[in-house]
């Protein structure tokens, strides 16, 4: 009975889910090009940003990893909110900026900036492997996410098997058809669960099990203080210097997460996405939701090792809620799992039809449809994976983040500062990739208490900087107008929203 | 270089979340029952959205570029 109800519950969520995608694209006909689709015709208003960006940073994770962190070793999993903070803060000067550089030459994707900037095509191409070499891994945790979550909602009625299907089949199922906009619909309704659905489990479950907030905190304090600082928590190798290079290397790399950047190029306007920038941290409040839960099931169901911490909060859920309820939440983690994979696979279907087959000139009027068959060969090519070898990729996630932080230099140094040389961004991108892939396949993440990809990052930094100085030189006429970027652009003068930004910036 | 000074309260949370970490990284004392860590990382989260305001505070406050180039 139980296990009918909410799965039923999750199956109307679901068409609801495929059909509020499509919607977003109706009456629209499929005449729009690829930046239509990729980046909704760089259209969206502040509102669809903010659900879209915040829906971006509210993964599968937040569910799942942030409660089984918090389980196991608590105040490390804080990185989080401290990266997304600070990221939030630096994207009010990168966001616009990337913004009006895409929009100015007519960019859709990170590698297509890539591309512009050094003057390369095939260098496009090759940072759009790259990339997708770190995002796979993403489409694939959210898949096993969503059925782990799935699985556990339905009572164990939805097979693991069918739960990983019912991911990829209910993302593509939109994504294809209506890129950028539909996940920005989808995001609605994800967040109206999502805010829903945690604050009411925020003031239910401490309520429920230990009598209010005060009981579960001063138990939590007093039994547990370990789990309370960075420095006490002995053995998990993240103490207060991994934090603070976590949160540093992440912060500069959640900027230039394609997916991220996505979501800069999808707004209409760059006092939008400064706006926008000023708004978006309030969401990460929601996050200390997930954190603490995972706690308090330290005390509710013990003992939880391995894999099955991360259903910390699950377990939670199912045994204090009515099926109804239950069905509710699943709901919620499973467009929490939806819309950052749809956002995944419509960056990596971006990168390939714009910048490796649309590098070809013979291919290149038809990116677009290019686009959305690679969007459906990324999301079958994971869900394979996540059939066969769910390891591999499991595996190659624990670079992903670290990985695609070394793009930094090449795309921001380079996008501000025209010294630095193809020579010198790309030589900087090999010794900071090789360093990542040494120090973390070896186990020597953290190094030496800090995060491996800083250490990556320091180098590919020195070795850029120092390849630009004194390596070759490549001619480029273009001058400097063309090719960086500025971060100070689309103040004035009329825009899509000239009305409003010229009103703010006529107060004295 | 610093023409939009104002970008320095984006600095705001780099300081709040990593800098005086060394500081705040304690247990007791507890504030509303929350472990200080916790505490004060939920008012460092709160506080950011008011840094990047201040940040874009100052930009509104900055003359269109024409009028800046009509006053040099």
């Amino acid at each position: 009975m139980n296990a009918a109800v909410a799965t039923s519950v999750f199956g109307v969520f679901m068409v609801l889910t495929v059909g509020l995608g499509l919607l977003a694209v109706r009456g629209r006909g499929s005449g729009g090009g690829l930046a239509d689709w990729s980046v909704g015709g760089r259209s969206l208003g502040p509102v669809f940003i903010w659900v879209l960006m915040a829906g971006e940073g509210y993964t599968s994770f937040s569910y799942l990893g942030a409660a089984g962190w918090g389980y196991n070793y608590g105040a490390p999993v804080l990185y989080v909110i401290a990266y997304m903070s600070c990221g939030y803060a630096l994207g009010y000067v990168v966001g616009p900026m990337l913004w009006s550089y895409a929009r100015r030459h007519g960019l859709v994707s990170i590698t297509d900036m890539v591309a512009h900037r050094y003057g390369r095509p095939w260098l496009g191409a090759f940072v759009a492997i790259l990339a997708t070499v770190c995002l796979l891994p993403y489409i694939q945790l959210q898949i096993m996410g969503m059925g782990v979550v799935v699985t556990t909602i339905s009572y164990g009625a939805i097979s693991l098997n069918w739960a990983y299907f019912v991911a990829f089949a209910v993302t593509t199922g939109f994504v294809v058809v209506s890129g950028l906009r539909g996940s920005a619909w989808v995001s609605v309704l994800k967040d109206v669960l999502v805010v829903g659905t945690l604050a009411f489990l925020a003031i239910y479950v401490p309520l429920h099990y230990f009598d209010g907030y005060g009981p579960f905190l001063d138990r939590i304090v007093a039994e547990r203080p370990e789990w309370l600082t960075f420095s006490g928590h002995g053995g998990s190798g993240m103490g207060g210097g991994w934090f603070v290079t976590t949160t540093f290397l992440n912060s500069l790399t959640v900027v230039i997460f394609p997916t991220t950047v996505a979501g800069y190029l999808g707004a209409r306007g760059a006092d939008g996405l400064r706006r926008n920038a000023v708004f978006l941290p309030f969401y990460n409040v929601l996050l200390f939701v997930p954190m603490l839960l995972g706690m308090a099931a330290i005390f509710v169901v013990p003992g939880l090792v391995g894999a099955d911490s991360n259903l910390a909060l699950f377990k939670l859920v199912v045994d204090a809620l009515p099926a109804w309820a239950v069905g509710v939440v699943g709901v919620a983690a499973a467009l929490s799992s939806i819309v950052p994979m749809a956002v995944f696979m419509l960056v990596i279907g971006t990168m390939w039809g714009r910048s490796v087959l649309g590098a070809v000139p013979r291919l290149a009027p038809r990116q677009k449809l290019f686009s959305q068959v690679v969007v459906v060969v990324a999301g079958a090519l994971a869900l394979l994976l996540t059939y066969t070898v769910p390891q591999t990729l499991v595996r190659l996630s624990l670079i992903s983040y670290e990985g695609m932080a070394q793009l930094v230099p090449m795309i921001l140094l380079g996008l501000v500062w025209r010294r630095i040389t193809l020579w010198g961004a790309l030589s900087g991108l090999a010794v900071g990739a090789v360093i990542v892939c040494g120090l973390v396949f070896t186990d020597h993440d953290p190094v030496w208490g800090m995060n491996a990809g800083i250490v990556a990052l320091a180098a590919n930094t020195a070795v850029a900087l120092a390849v630009s100085r004194w390596g070759p030189r490549t001619a480029d006429p273009r001058p400097d107008g063309e090719v960086l970027a500025r971060d100070d652009e689309d103040f004035a003068g009329p825009g899509a929203d000239g009305s409003v930004r010229g009103a703010a910036v006529s107060t004295p | 270089m610093l023409k939009r000074a104002s970008l320095l309260w984006l600095l705001v949370p780099y300081v709040l979340f990593l800098a005086v970490l060394p500081l705040v990284d304690r247990v007791r004392p507890t504030v509303l029952g929350l472990p200080f860590l916790f505490f004060w990382l939920l008012l460092a989260t709160l506080l950011t959205p008011v840094a990047v305001w201040l940040a874009w505070r100052g930009d509104r406050r900055r003359p269109r570029r024409e009028e800046r180039g009509r006053a040099a």
